[in-house]
């Protein structure tokens, strides 16, 4: 499989703190690869880094066949980048945007105008191409931000935390968008901190925390590592805090507690549920709904980085309130 | 190699073409580019005795400076408080290409500015420009200087204020200490020595000759030659203070 950006050893230190740890990774030509890691774990840092807005400490980075620290402007032209922050131009349109991006990354002028136009048509913005962009919502802010990062047809386009800050049907316009582009043989590297985005998008997750990669693998893959372990979820009404009485039950080994439900792991389902029937009966609590699971992406997550579900719940929870994927 | 150049020197044009569009008319640079130095300028030179084309050159020389550097001092600090400077650092331009083109709009906003004050005043005055040439090209060379003065400060500034302290800092003993409101020759010989190693003496120094003679003097080439020095000086000294400000 061809590569198309490539992290050796790649370290960054910033006054004696270490954002990103020696990091090795590969990705391949039209993949969709993800970094999926909690705040701070170092990915928009990866991400300057290998995009040449930043300065490894040590270590190589190799983007469309050009060291990007000895040939950058070479690397560059083959790069597109969508950074946390949409950084188009307030004052100016969303045509003139684009206009710039292409000049900026030497587009042939009489492809500019054909260019933009096909992608403000992909991206539904051509209705408000001659608008200010400082008029914008954030979503087609950041939409116009993904399209001016495609004018030069780049080889892999990075996108820093995309859909984060966004209201649910924006962010799910640009996570179709995405698939779509990636369909259409674009090759994707995206960081996240939604452990369903990723699982949903990526053919390949790089789990990041406090600089290091901890696993890197397709997210069936990183699943299989949890696979001897069964998630039961069950509600109860009245509902009430019940974590300790129902990590005290046998055969379980850990309780997280999911929305409304408590999710269980423990070793046979089968064994599990008649267990939760009689603790229902005997504290006079009506079972709501039980259901037994295949292991999630975000049980693989919390068993690899040793984070605590609920960390990550809450992390969720900060960036965007109840946000669903769809 | 050549097209190399060519091609970023056509990018710098390009980004200039930005900054115009987004920076030109904000009204701060209006009030700092333009009103100050005239108020300021006209409050000394009644004071002095001065003649008329040392009041022309002077004037214009220190219009185009202010000018200059109130929009280039803040041009990389608010791309950079915005995040729309992310663009510009992740585009295939090199630093110095990049702050060339920021330079670049300095220099037309500044030409349009010496436009603007050296024609009413030439008429009021009565001043008959000898050699309309050489004139704008010590305008063009002043103001491709200053702009490049401007850009250092912006990319050595964290944000907006520091920026508008330090461009201060520097124009205002600058317009002091260059011949404008006073000629050199008038100066204690200790300042003149200061004042060889300010850009804007030259610049008043080649208006001046540019206005009085019709054909270039050796001093007014000179005058040019430092000029297109430290214009190219001041961006490389601004595209390495760029980059160690970024790693
Ligand atoms: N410019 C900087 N100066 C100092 N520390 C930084 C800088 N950028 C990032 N860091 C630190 O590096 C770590 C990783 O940050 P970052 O890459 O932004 O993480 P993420 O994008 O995963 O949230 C954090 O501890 C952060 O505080
Ligand atoms: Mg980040």
């Amino acid at each position: 499989m061809e590569v198309v950006a490539k992290a050796q050893y790649l370290t960054k230190r910033y006054h004696g703190v270490l954002a990103v740890d020696r990091i090795d990774l590969e990705v391949y030509r039209s993949e969709f690869f993800g970094l999926l890691g909690p705040n701070s774990a170092g990915k928009t840092t990866t991400i300057r880094m290998l995009t040449g807005q930043t300065k490894p400490t040590s270590g190589v980075a190799i983007v469309a066949d050009y060291d990007i620290i000895h040939q950058p402007i070479k690397a560059k032209e083959h790069v597109g980048v969508v950074p946390e922050a949409s950084n188009v131009y307030d004052e100016m349109s969303a045509w003139d945007n684009l206009i710039f991006a292409a000049e900026l990354y030497g587009v042939p002028r009489k492809e500019r105008n054909k260019r933009a136009k096909d992608l403000l048509e992909r991206f539904g913005l051509y209705e408000r191409r001659g608008d200010r962009v400082g008029n914008f919502s954030k979503g087609m802010k950041r939409r116009l931000t993904i399209a001016a990062a495609l004018i030069h047809r780049p080889c892999i386009v990075f996108l820093d935390e995309p859909t984060t800050g966004l209201d649910v049907q924006s962010a799910r316009i640009i996570r179709n968008l995405l698939k779509e582009l990636n369909r259409s043989g674009v090759t994707i590297f995206l960081t996240t901190h939604y452990i369903e985005e990723a699982d949903q998008l990526c053919q390949r997750i790089a789990i990041i925390n406090q600089g290091r990669i901890v696993a890197l693998d397709s997210p069936e893959k990183l699943k299989a590592l949890v696979e001897e372990r069964h998630v039961v979820e069950v509600s109860f009404s009245p509902a009430k805090d019940l974590d300790g009485q129902l990590k005290g039950l046998k055969h379980v080994s850990d309780v997280s507690w999911v929305g409304d439900r408590f999710r269980l792991y423990v070793e046979d389902a089968s064994e599990v549920i008649p267990l939760l029937i009689d603790f229902g009966r005997e504290n006079k609590l009506r079972i709501v709904s039980i259901n037994t699971m295949k292991p999630s992406l975000e049980d693989a997550f919390v068993k690899i980085t040793g984070l605590s579900p609920e960390v990550m719940a809450t992390e969720k929870e900060h960036a965007k309130k109840g946000e669903s994927l769809g | 190699m050549a097209r190399i150049w060519l091609q970023s020197l056509i990018k710098a044009f390009y980004i200039s073409k930005k900054d115009a569009r987004v920076y030109y008319f904000k009204a701060p640079n209006f009030t700092y580019g333009f009103l100050m130095p005239v108020s300021l300028f006209i409050a000394f030179s009644i004071a002095g005795q001065i003649n008329t084309s040392l009041i022309v050159s002077g004037l214009t020389s220190i219009v185009i400076l202010f000018g200059t550097t109130s929009i280039e001092a803040v041009a990389v600090v608010l791309e950079k408080q915005t995040g729309t400077f992310e663009r510009l650092l992740a585009a295939p331009v090199s630093f110095f290409t990049l702050l060339l083109g920021k330079a670049l709009a300095g220099f037309f906003f500044g030409l349009v500015l010496a436009a603007v004050i050296l024609a009413p005043l030439t008429v009021i005055s009565g001043t008959v420009v000898a050699n309309p040439v050489l004139v704008f090209i010590a305008i063009a060379f002043s103001s491709l200087t200053f702009s490049a003065l401007g850009v250092l400060v912006s990319a050595y500034a964290k944000w907006t204020p520091e920026a508008q302290m330090l461009s201060n800092f520097l124009r205002f003993p600058m317009a002091f200490l260059s011949g404008t409101f006073l000629p050199l020759e008038l100066m204690p010989s200790q300042l003149g020595v200061i004042s060889r190693l300010l850009p804007l003496t030259y610049s008043v120094e080649a208006l001046r000759i540019s206005i009085n003679d019709s054909a270039p003097t050796f001093t007014y080439l000179l005058d040019i030659l430092v000029l297109a020095l430290f214009s190219f000086i001041l961006l490389v000294v601004a595209a390495k203070v760029l980059q160690r400000r970024l790693e």
